[in-house]
């Protein structure tokens, strides 16, 4: 298991440095510095040398590193990091160098709590702020009665909520916001080469008491099934249903959600963390709606010259509309000046440090189009290099619409109090970094 | 610089500032674009194209691609201002790697600079050159550096560079300079006063003269000139003085160089290099305090020591530098240790006798245990060359013990190495099958396969040891571990020789089979065939085995390893053979004595040692060694000689062997000196005429023309010579880096040297006196030649026959009529005999010439006899040659002139053909030239 946990900053100066095991010394963390935060080169997750793995997460020019000797499961170290880093962020607002090192105390406690012997052990952050805390240290009177509750809770069958006694709300309401980040790679005659969604739900609970929730999605499985038992398989419902439903390759689910129940017949129910959490996160690669379409023509004009025509467009129901488009044309390595040309909204500008022409439109509704048409002009160059040209990227942002159409069915909250509670459910697609399209 | 670059400036502090490397990325992207932009607009003045060039070589520097901005920088080159000009030829070298086509580009404006007044151009350029160096532009540029080098009107820091840069070219590429035909010409520059300069140019000349060992021969009496002063006259400015050492980098470079020469034969040089020598040792005997001075001392001291070692082991010289050594080899500093040790294997590689470096095998046999793994390592290069019959088991012991803790980078070698000393002075056989089985079991890992299979060799080989051997083998292999390469030799010796140790008690069948068998499992497939093998062999000798052997090589037929099953199946066929069958008899017939062959070992060693830049003039390991290796190296010389002489074969090139100590050189030639090989003779009816002149006489001119004078004085007294060269100056500037140089066709004929050596510098309107020494051994045939070569202005060779020829070495013989024709009959005819007839002049008068008749045949140091013949017009006459080696020779003549055909008959006849015939072609020239 983990033997030991750094955090090094940008130059490789270790901040935290937590040796579980015996079996290294401190000096290990040179090794790292000098294999990995010195090496250019490396861009894997995960060095190997000799017999000792180095495992690491970059974040805001920090490096996140957990060591062992064993052949641990890979999986879980990295997600025993990215929860070291969600915790952080819940903690101190936000994960960086200045943060780390503010609050080293707490960060140590943190990091003693959530491991042990290199097992990685409760992480749930409410509980965690229950008893470790950046504020002063309560009352000695106070503190047995507090102490057994948190071990009650931290031990208990629920070890995420607080007895239900304690959760009380005027209002009872539950947020659910589906996220969904579109990857795609459209090749220059327009197919799709790649196209994957990966989503995640995230829920804010403010519900009082210890609550049940039943949680339904338009997955095709469980709309396959339930048409299958209600009106047989031949029935014209079934097709329709089908055709609606989303097919999910992958979930993950939040430690409160019952998974045997959803082995079982699929069925998501849970007892819900108060506040903010991510109850599940899904991947769908079948039906892609994609929200907009780039029809690239580059044509390179002798070796002085290149010229760009690239339209957008959107496809998706005039209602809405996308925001924050941000396109990223790239051009030759020896560009010295571009001219560009708008037909529609948005401003573009040669961007010469990241050798690009950003161009950026605030809105765009549903079933319009813009186009920009540039002129690159290119100087000689020693070697003749033939462009490598990289794919343009696009992001953008879309309300109201997932591009996988995974839509939430229901959320029903069953408390002994049987209180009205209030639902409110968002969508977003959005694109960064992945959307891109050859030309 | 003059002009600070503002922009630069910003643009390195954005990268420094940058925090991360995104940023200094992007910093540059944008730069980059900027400059491209800037380029492509163009009318850019220089002060621009310099700051964005620089900003360019900067980024490129820190690891970025760079694809612009070549052209700039090679347009930078050509711009009048330093500043601009250096960034150019900064950006050239560093953004163009040697096959780069910019390079064609510079190649002209580079040119231009060497051409150019301005000595820091040329310097900008040299250091292009000299940083590029590729082969075009070694084509292309070799020669104008070669003129700046020799050009008297270079300053010295230039000549520095330029000698430097031609020395890297040579480095890389070799075929580009003709070393041999630039010879003299660089040889000449050792004599600059600037001591600089000379450092530089006898660094160039090491490195061409490793190559071209003749061509260069002249730079040992430089060489040895330059030693002298620097340390015997003190003859250099304050400046070189290194803590009180005269340069002791040139001393170094020096002595190096000398020692890539065979030893001079000649007494003057041998004398001043003695005393060159004996002046180094006496002054590295006190010892300072100063750590520079002593490095510095001991720097020139050790390869002094070097040198004397070279020139003659046996001079007290050695042996004053032994005791040196053994101070050395026991100081406390490890630098002086390492190289004590070096020297002493050096000494030890080359000297007759080892009682110097014995005397100190305990201190280095404790240097085994130095702290610095280096030091351990001449230690044992010390201890190998140093092994002889008397010390080797001592010495092998001791490597062995030492072994079990030696380093392990050093065990394979040491290993080889114990090896070898075990078999070539091994006093037992015994004890060479002990130390050999323990070296293999304490170091198996390190023991390669040459080593066992020597162990083989050997006992196949010797029948007296089989038994022995095997016995030994088996209880090394009684040790719970065995390593492979001593279960392979076990499977060997006791699969051959088991069956002599088997009736005794504890070595029967059974307890081999099972001490073999019970190995097998950690091994290889290729010793577990081996292995197979054996009990092949021993299912023919033990046939009380052979079910259990029957059994494995049943159940080894059905391996994976091809091979393995192969032996299996068929060894199993073999074994299952009637008794009477008499197959499995005559197949494991016993194995017949290897032929003997030489030991791979050695070719091992010396290949792990292989070809370095740093040629050693030695290699470790006893005097043998160190003779067959100079052998060879002669005759790879000669075949590179030979055919570099078939390329140069346009006359240019100047040979010559000055003490005629290269003789082996000739003699390994079957066809005799090329034509390349001789000094270009100096040709002219007037130096013809003098030289004839010389020939029968003492005193004359032997050359003149309008720069300098050369006359001669000789006296002979039997087959020694002495020859007085006067060479006058007759211009009014001094003619320096004169160099004269005597050719010898046959060494062994003929020795001529230099009294002493020959001063550089004739002052002008003065004259010098040279005196040579001249010996006869045998006859010979052609005079020697002189090669005279100066600076005045220009670099001038002369070169001119020495008017030394056979006749001279003749005294003069009174004979009576009566014993002459006795033995002139005695002599005989053909082929002691030699004749011509050719035609003569008459005097004014229309008579027969007699008196210069006469005086041809006594300029040839001929005793005329009158009244012998009883023709009064035919002459006679008698000498005797010396000759050191063949002794005095006789020689008869008569000369028969005939008025009325104008023709004359001259006949020789001698004791030796070859002296008649070569006396009777230098008197008819005489006869004849006289016309």
């Amino acid at each position: 298991m983990i033997s030991a946990f750094f955090i090094f900053n940008q130059k490789g100066e270790v901040l935290i440095s937590r040796l579980y095991r015996t079996d290294f010394k401190r000096s290990i963390a040179d090794v790292f510095r000098i294999q990995v935060v010195s090496n250019p080169d490396v861009r894997s997750p995960i060095i190997t040398l000799g017999s000792t793995s180095f495992f690491h997460v970059r974040v805001n020019n920090l490096y996140v590193v957990a060591v062992t000797k064993t052949n641990a499961n890979a999986a879980l170290v990295f997600e025993f990091c990215y929860r070291f880093i969600n915790i952080c962020k819940s903690y101190f607002g936000k994960m960086d160098e200045e943060a780390i090192k503010n609050n080293f105390v707490v960060v140590y406690e943190l990091v003693d709590e959530i491991n042990d012997f290199g097992y990685p052990q409760n992480s749930e952050i409410d509980t965690l702020k229950t008893y470790i805390t950046t504020e002063s240290v309560v009352s000695a009177i106070q503190a047995p009665e507090v102490s057994s509750r948190i071990t009650a809770q931290a031990t208990g069958a629920t070890s995420w909520r607080r007895n239900g006694d304690d959760v009380k709300y005027k209002k009872n309401e539950a947020f659910v916001d589906v996220v969904e980040v579109v990857n795609w790679m459209g090749s220059s005659k327009g197919t799709n080469l790649r196209a994957d969604v990966d989503g995640h739900i995230q829920m804010r609970a403010y519900l009082s008491g210890t609550p049940e929730c039943k949680f339904g999605l338009n997955d095709k499985l469980v709309i396959d099934r339930s048409t299958v038992g209600l009106s047989g398989p031949s029935s014209g419902l079934a097709d329709r249903g089908g055709s609606d439903a989303v097919e999910l390759d992958d979930c993950q689910f939040h430690q409160c959600v019952r998974l045997n129940d959803f082995d079982a017949d699929r069925s998501i129910s849970f007892i819900p963390p108060d506040g903010e959490f991510e109850l599940m996160r899904y991947r769908a690669t079948s039906n892609i709606k994609l929200p907009l379409r780039v029809i690239p023509t580059v044509t390179e004009i002798g070796t002085t010259k290149v010229s760009y025509d690239i339209t957008l467009k959107t496809t998706f129901s005039p209602k809405l509309s996308a925001t924050n488009i941000v396109v990223r044309i790239p051009t030759p390595l020896n560009t010295t000046d571009v001219d560009v040309g708008i037909l529609g909204t948005g401003k573009a500008k040669y961007v010469p440090a990241e050798n690009v022409i950003v161009w950026k439109i605030p809105r765009l509704q549903g079933g319009q189009e813009c186009s920009l048409s540039a002129m690159a002009q290119l100087t000689s160059t020693t070697t003749r290099q033939v462009w490598a040209r990289p794919p343009i990227d696009i992001d953008f942002q879309v309300l109201m619409f997932t591009a996988s159409g995974l839509i939430v069915r229901f959320l029903k909250v069953f408390e002994k109090s049987n209180y009205h509670s209030i639902k409110w459910v968002r969508y977003l697609t959005k694109a960064n970094g992945g959307y891109q399209v050859r030309f | 610089m003059a002009t600070t670059m503002r922009g630069l400036t910003q643009f390195i502090a954005d990268i420094r500032g940058a925090r991360v490397r995104e940023l200094e990325e992007k910093r540059i992207n944008k730069e980059m674009a900027n400059i491209r932009k800037k380029f492509k607009d163009g009318n850019l003045d220089g002060y621009q194209k310099k700051k964005y060039v620089a900003k360019i070589i900067f980024t490129y520097i820190l690891g970025y691609k760079v694809d612009v901005g070549h052209m700039e920088a090679v347009n930078l080159i050509s711009s009048p201002k330093y500043s601009e000009k250096q960034i150019g030829y900064l950006a050239v070298t560093l953004l163009m790697h040697e096959n780069s086509d910019f390079l064609r580009l510079v190649v002209n404006s580079i040119r231009k600079d060497l051409h150019g007044n301005n000595e820091i151009d040329n310097c900008l350029a040299l250091h292009a050159i000299a940083n590029v160096g590729g082969s075009e532009m070694a084509e292309a540029l070799a020669e104008d550096v070669h003129r700046l080098l020799i050009s008297p009107t270079s300053e010295s820091f230039v000549k520095k560079k330029a000698a430097l840069t031609l020395l890297r070219l040579y480095r890389k590429h070799p075929d580009v300079i003709p070393a041999a035909e630039w010879a003299l010409r660089i040889i000449s520059l050792m004599d600059d006063e600037d001591l600089g300069v000379v450092i530089c140019v006898t660094t160039l000349v090491m490195a061409l003269a490793q190559d071209n060992l003749d061509a260069y021969s002249v730079s040992y009496t430089k060489a040895v000139d330059r030693l002298n002063r620097l340390v015997i006259e003190h003859e250099y400015s304050a400046t070189y003085a290194y803590y009180r050492v005269p340069s002791p980098w040139l001393q170094v470079k020096l002595l190096r160089l000398l020692q890539y020469y065979p030893p001079s034969e000649d007494p003057a040089i041998r004398s001043v290099l003695h005393q060159v020598l004996q002046t180094i040792m006496n002054n590295s005997a006190e010892i300072s305090r100063n750590v520079q001075h002593n490095n510095a001392q001991h720097a020139v001291l050790f390869e002094a020591i070097g040198l004397a070692i070279h020139l003659d082991t046996n001079s007290p010289l050695v042996s004053t530098a032994a005791v040196l050594l053994a101070r050395f080899i026991s100081s406390r500093e490890t630098n002086v240790r390492y190289l004590g040790l070096d020297t002493m294997a050096h000494l030890a590689a080359r000297a007759e006798s080892l009682e110097p470096v014995k005397k100190h095998q305990s201190t280095i046999i404790l240097s085994l245990r130095d702290k610095d793994i280096s030091v351990r390592r001449r230690a044992l290069d010390l201890l190998y060359s140093m092994c002889d019959v008397d010390n080797s088991e001592l010495i092998v012991g001791e490597l062995l013990r030492y072994l079990r803790v030696a380093d392990y980078a050093l065990r394979e070698e040491m290993v080889l190495k114990i090896a070898i000393l075990t078999e070539k002075y091994a006093t037992s056989y015994k004890w060479y099958v002990d130390t050999i089985l323990q070296l293999i079991s304490a170091a198996g890992d390190h023991v390669g396969e040459e080593v066992w299979y020597r162990v083989v060799q050997i006992v196949t080989n010797t029948e007296d040891l089989q038994e022995y051997a095997a016995k030994v083998v088996f209880e090394y292999l009684k040790a719970p571990t065995a390593h492979e390469s001593l279960v392979k030799v076990g499977g060997y010796i006791l699969g051959e020789y088991g069956h002599l140790i088997a009736n005794e008690p504890g070595y029967s069948p059974l307890e081999q089979f099972h001490i073999l068998h019970s190995k097998s499992q950690f091994c290889m497939a290729a010793t577990r065939s081996l292995l197979l093998s054996t009990y092949i062999k021993w299912v023919n000798v033990f046939p009380e085995i052979k079910p259990q052997l029957v059994l494995i090589f049943e159940r080894y037929r059905h391996v994976l390893d091809s091979e393995l099953q192969q032996r299996a199946c068929e060894f199993y066929a073999l074994a299952q053979r009637p008794e009477e069958d008499e197959l499995l008899q005559n197949v494991c017939e016993e194995m017949p004595p290897f032929p003997p062959r030489s030991s791979t070992l050695l070719s091992r060693l010396n290949k792990k040692q292989g070809d370095t830049e740093d040629k050693r003039t030695w290699i470790h390991g006893g005097k043998d060694a160190n003779v067959d290796r100079e052998l060879t190296r002669r005759k790879t010389l000669i075949q590179t000689n030979g055919s570099a002489a078939s390329h140069t074969a346009t006359g240019a090139t100047s040979t010559q062997d000055v003490m005629g100590s290269l003789a082996g050189l000739d003699l390994g030639r079957t066809d005799g000196p090329s034509s390349s090989e001789q000094p270009n003779l100096a040709v002219g009816p007037n130096i013809d005429r003098w030289y004839e002149k010389l020939t029968s006489n003492s005193d004359g001119v032997l050359f003149e023309d309008v720069q300098v004078q050369i006359g001669i004085k000789s006296r002979y007294q039997g087959h020694i010579g002495q020859l007085a060269i006067y060479i006058g100056n007759k211009v009014p500037t001094p003619l320096t880096s004169f160099i004269t140089a005597v050719h010898i066709d046959d060494p062994e004929a003929l020795s001529v040297t230099f009294a002493k050596i020959p001063p550089n510098v004739i002052a002008p309107r003065t004259q010098t006196q040279q005196l040579l020494h001249v010996e006869c051994k045998k006859a010979f045939s052609t005079p020697p030649i002189l090669t005279v070569s100066f600076l005045a202005g220009s670099h001038q060779t002369t070169s001119i026959r020495l008017p030394i020829v056979l006749t001279k070495f003749l005294d003069h013989v009174k004979l009576g009529q009566a014993d002459f024709f006795e033995r002139w009959k005695l002599i005989g005819g053909a082929p002691r005999e030699s004749q011509s007839i050719f035609p003569i002049t008459l005097n004014s008068a229309g008579q027969l010439d007699l008196p210069k008749f006469r005086q041809a045949v006594t300029g040839h140091r001929f005793n005329l006899l009158d009244g012998v013949d009883p023709n009064p017009n035919n002459l006679v006459g008698a000498g005797v040659l010396h000759t050191s080696v063949e002794g005095k020779v006789g020689c008869l003549l008569r000369l028969e002139p005939n008025k009325e055909a104008k023709l004359c008959r001259l006949t020789v006849r001698s004791t030796s053909e070859d002296v008649a015939k070569e006396a009777q072609k230098l008197l008819q020239k005489s006869l004849q030239g006289g016309t």
